[in-house]
């Protein structure tokens, strides 16, 4: 209960989060092509909505991991954070967090860096890869390249050889607001450069939507807040995926 | 954001029924459990501060410490100025904090000649904090018109406490006191009052303080 400002890096309990369940998750699922993964987002001061999405996807038993498409505080403010994460903790499956605009306010992002890990960060899960990518360009006011593009042409490069798919997550979509606009057509590039990508989440908008952005036949999935008790489903087969809405 | 300026206009709303009650026609008959009484400067000397704190915690950095003005009937009243600091490993940089804090201590319960009590002190105050990451009423200009609608470098609080005073014969050092304080900031009570989720430990702060009143005034 001491505290020295709401804005400092006194962080208590668990740090590193994704590192920690990165590896649950790729060791999980290693040499599997068929998971399914929920999607969350933007559950910034929706603490007991958060707690019912927890208990809802822990009553199922067909996820595998859950990936969270940021916005984990409201004001950037530490404790908000680290309840956050108290809360994401009791999930029974592993979870990784994406960066969110929210988080990045006054010390949010050293805050999210110390509790979870890397503004860009990748995974694999089963023959998936996962790049998680921050798409916060307004934040940065360009004092660091926003989305990363050598980031991801460095990951298109490394691109390790028990994945043949490719699924990218963010916080802001193109064309939002936060999003660098004048790069889309170059993000859109290169998330095409990656082997076999199927399709994009992510959040900030608060609302549910599915939209081809570049007419390319790259689908882009918003995941609600928690506001609005929806969660998103993306079963992988062999073949492709399924995707579904999960009220609770 | 209309929850923001409810929030705004209760804390001014409360620091000023303070300010008035502690305005009211000055008493200088001491009560019998209250023996505090009113320290009198007249003229420019009224602007002397009578006090010197610091703070342990409490949303103004590591530790703050400044001056203060008491004043009102039986110097129920106090309005402190103070400057705290965050350690770099604690705010990722060095960070200075600046206060301006304003207390009401309704009742004092005298012991004996040299110990009293304040069962109850309750105050707010605001908290201002350096470094580039911060805005205060205007966010920077890469965003668009209230974008996130609310000041990240000012916190407004406001706090609970109990106060124990050591009253000295020191002609300079009148008395001493030290405080507890448990506080909430605006950033917390929204949070709590939008989700049952949070508990006390969750938005409550405690902080602790040293009072010294300093200089003997005349008395009345």
């Amino acid at each position: 209960m001491v505290e020295y400002h709401p804005y400092d890096l006194h962080i208590s309990g668990e740090t590193s989060i994704n590192a920690k369940n990165i590896a649950r998750i790729e060791s999980s699922l290693a040499g599997r092509s068929e998971f399914a993964f929920a999607v969350i987002s933007d559950t910034q001061r929706w603490y007991d909505e958060t707690e019912a999405c927890v208990a809802a996807i822990n009553a199922r038993s067909d996820v595998d991991f859950v990936v969270h498409t940021g916005d984990l505080s409201d004001f950037g403010a530490r404790h908000e954070i680290e309840m956050q994460r108290d809360i994401l903790n009791r999930l029974r499956v592993p979870y990784v967090c994406v960066l969110g605009n929210h988080d990045c306010i006054a010390t949010g992002e050293h805050v999210f860096n110390k509790i979870f890990g890397d503004n860009d960060f990748a995974f694999t899960a089963g023959d998936v890869r996962f790049i998680c990518l921050n798409t916060n360009a307004l934040e940065f006011d360009r004092s660091e390249p926003v989305p990363d593009f050598s980031y991801m042409r460095r990951q298109v490069e490394t691109f390790p050889a028990e994945a043949r798919r490719t699924v990218v997550a963010m916080h802001a979509g193109p064309f939002s607001e936060q999003f660098d606009n004048n790069t889309a057509t170059m993000f859109q590039y290169y998330v095409h450069r990656f082997p076999e990508p199927m399709f994009c989440v992510y959040g900030h908008n608060h609302q549910v939507a599915v939209d081809d952005f570049f007419d390319d036949g790259m689908l882009y999935y918003q995941c609600p807040c928690a506001k609005k008790r929806i969660f998103l489903m993306f079963k992988i087969t062999d073949e492709g995926y399924e995707y579904e809405t999960v009220d609770y | 954001m209309n929850m923001k300026r409810l929030i705004i206009s209760i804390l001014v709303a409360f620091v000023g029924a303070l300010t008035v009650s502690a305005l009211e026609a000055d008493s200088t008959s001491t009560k019998r459990f209250d023996r505090r009484v009113r320290w009198h400067y007249d003229g420019w000397e009224r602007l002397k501060p009578k006090t010197v704190a610091a703070q342990y915690a409490g949303g103004m950095g590591m530790a703050a410490a400044g001056v203060g003005w008491q004043y009102g009937r039986r110097d129920r009243a106090s309005t402190e100025l103070l400057v705290g600091f965050l350690p770099r490993h604690y705010g990722n940089e060095f960070r200075l904090t600046f206060t301006l804090k304003e207390t009401f201590a309704p009742w004092s319960i005298s012991c004996c000649p040299w110990l009293s009590v304040e069962p109850l002190t309750c105050g707010a105050y605001v908290t201002t904090i350096t470094g580039e990451e911060f805005w205060g009423s205007r966010e920077p200009k890469r965003y668009p018109k209230h974008y996130y609608n609310f000041a990240s470098r000012l916190r407004l609080s406001i706090c609970l406490g109990q106060q124990v005073t050591f009253t000295t014969r020191n002609d300079v050092l009148r008395c001493v006191s030290a405080y507890y304080e448990l506080s909430t900031n605006e950033i917390y009570l929204l949070s709590r009052a939008t989700n049952s989720y949070l508990r006390p430990r969750d938005y409550l702060r405690l902080s602790f303080g040293i009072r010294l009143q300093i200089c003997k005034p005349i008395e009345r």
